[in-house]
């Protein structure tokens, strides 16, 4: 794959791919311009995951809406499932009952927890380190036999947090469970704080800083933004669902290396499993769902547009929703926080770093070629 | 002195994990259980149905198309009844939520695979 350039003038530059191999980069490809190890320049080559979702939903009912949008991000599909429900709901006024709101944010937040644990391990595996990438996966699977008992399937909830509330209640005994598994979750990232001197630092630290001002200025947000030192989060500066009930910090970092992202990634997880314990506590009984109109009443959506944002795992989701008065919203624009990330910021990040280190920046910033091609 | 509290510390770990079982199962011998309300191959109940279509029009994926019954049933079911297209169905469960005399509903079966294309497509009044 790699080709001379003759043309340049100049004898050691030259051009190779990376990606698009699934297990790699993922369904995403970046063309490298090299001098020897060093990176000249990168360009971010997307397109190979493209599967139209914004022209889709202009061809379905909102609850057949709500099963598409899991497919938006493969790995959190519950945060865009809230994303739509959101816009659907304040599109048509619903108010949705409190219990289903605090499922809403537990679900989420599980979410959040499951998605992180994604990002250590492919981090661990990118950086060579075989045995986080194995504990990391071995762990989530807990999180996934939740979300089986709750939704009916393991990773695709398909449209449970609907527009109007949740798809089905929690089962009974649920809450136990879920307490379970988060103290599984707290075993889990003392076991990855071992690891942190020993394997992982040596590799990230130093690499692929952001500072602050790019960072702001390409359009960085979520954990990548927190990790450059800006103190930011969707949940707390635009609140949605419950959230101001629930108290909770947002961890910052002022490195902005790959090391700094990654420790943001465990006190994100800690953060949300505070949440999580807040939300089972105070669970409200009640209804989960607006009662259902009936049937063979058409539902429309009133005409109106309306734009929500939401803190996603990988920073912030949010959707843009029109409708002139029918069955099917008339226009929908999806934010996917993955975008920016993975194309001016890790353009920035490559450039004048070593070839070596192209997993160790990929990975940092948690990203998810599905929501950057939608 | 660290070198060897470390070095120590991968021995425990590596004795613990000598002893302990795997995390997984073995697959065709044990399996783990599929928890309550999972979604999987479809139940379909013709005495109950009332042909009114709804799953039909809420499948986000057009895998179920009403259909006339074979002939030699026609007189004992003569309106129009879902069949379900497996191939293209994503097991979201709208067609159970909106059924209004719950004629379909998903069960826990997931054992789906088959090599004979025609066995995914299932009738309301089973041929043969």
């Amino acid at each position: 794959m790699i080709s001379n350039n003759d043309t340049s003038g100049h004898e050691l530059e030259y051009e190779i791919p990376f990606g698009p191999a699934h297990p790699g980069p993922g369904n995403f490809s970046i063309k490298l311009r090299l001098d020897g190890e060093r990176i000249i320049s990168a360009k971010s080559d997307p397109g190979y995951l493209h599967r139209g979702f914004e022209k889709l939903m202009e061809y379905r009912m909102p609850m057949q809406n709500a099963v598409l949008s899991d497919r938006l991000c493969v790995l959190e599909p519950l945060s865009w499932n809230l994303v739509h429900a959101e816009a659907v709901d304040e599109l048509m006024g619903i108010n949705v009952p409190e219990r289903a709101r605090y499922i809403r944010v537990t679900m989420a937040e599980l979410s959040r927890i499951q998605s992180h644990i994604i990002w250590y391990g492919v981090m661990s595996k990118a950086i060579g380190f075989e045995t986080g990438f194995m504990l990391a996966f071995g762990y989530r699977d807990y999180i996934l036999d939740l979300f089986e008992q709750i939704t009916g399937g393991r990773v695709y909830p398909t449209g449970y947090i609907c527009p109007g509330g949740v798809r089905r209640d929690l089962t009974q005994g649920i809450a136990t469970k879920i307490r379970t598994t988060l103290r599984k979750m707290n075993k889990m990232l003392s076991t990855f704080e071992k690891f942190d001197n020993i394997s992982i630092s040596a590799r990230t630290k130093g690499i692929g800083v952001l500072p602050l001002k790019e960072a702001i200025r390409l359009g960085a947000t979520g954990p990548v933004l927190r990790a450059s030192g800006l103190k930011t989060d969707v949940r707390k500066d635009d609140p949605y669902e419950a959230y101001p009930e629930f108290d909770f910090d947002i961890p910052v970092r002022k490195e902005g290396d790959s090391c700094a992202r990654l420790s943001i990634l465990k006190e994100e997880i800690e953060e949300s499993m505070k949440i999580i314990k807040q939300a089972l506590d105070n669970m409200p009984e009640g209804n989960f769902r607006v009662p259902s109109p009936n049937p063979k009443i058409r539902v429309t959506l009133p005409k109106g547009e309306v734009y929500v944002r939401n803190e996603c795992a990988r920073g912030e989701g949010s959707m843009y929703m029109v409708s002139v008065g029918g069955e099917k919203p008339y226009r929908c624009k999806i934010r996917g926080p993955s975008f920016l990330h993975m194309i001016p910021v890790l353009e920035y990040l490559l450039k004048d770093s070593q070839i070596a280190d192209i997993p160790a920046i990929y990975w940092s910033l948690n990203v998810c070629p599905a929501d950057l091609d939608r | 002195m660290k070198m060897k509290a470390r070095i120590l510390e991968t021995v425990i770990e590596l004795v613990k994990n000598l002893f302990s079982k795997p995390m997984t199962v073995r697959f065709p011998h044990e399996s783990i259980p599929i928890a309550e309300g999972y979604r999987g191959e479809h139940e379909y109940d013709i005495e109950k149905c009332r042909s009114c279509g709804l799953c039909a029009n809420i499948c986000p994926n057009k895998a179920i198309m009403m259909v006339k019954a074979p002939k030699e049933y026609r007189k004992k079911y003569p309106k129009l009844y879902p069949q379900i297209d497996l191939g293209k169905c994503c097991f979201c469960g709208l067609c159970q939520d909106r059924c209004p005399t719950g004629a379909i509903k998903l069960t826990k079966n997931i054992f789906l695979s088959t090599f004979d294309s025609k066995e995914v497509i299932k009738n309301p009044v089973p041929t043969k």
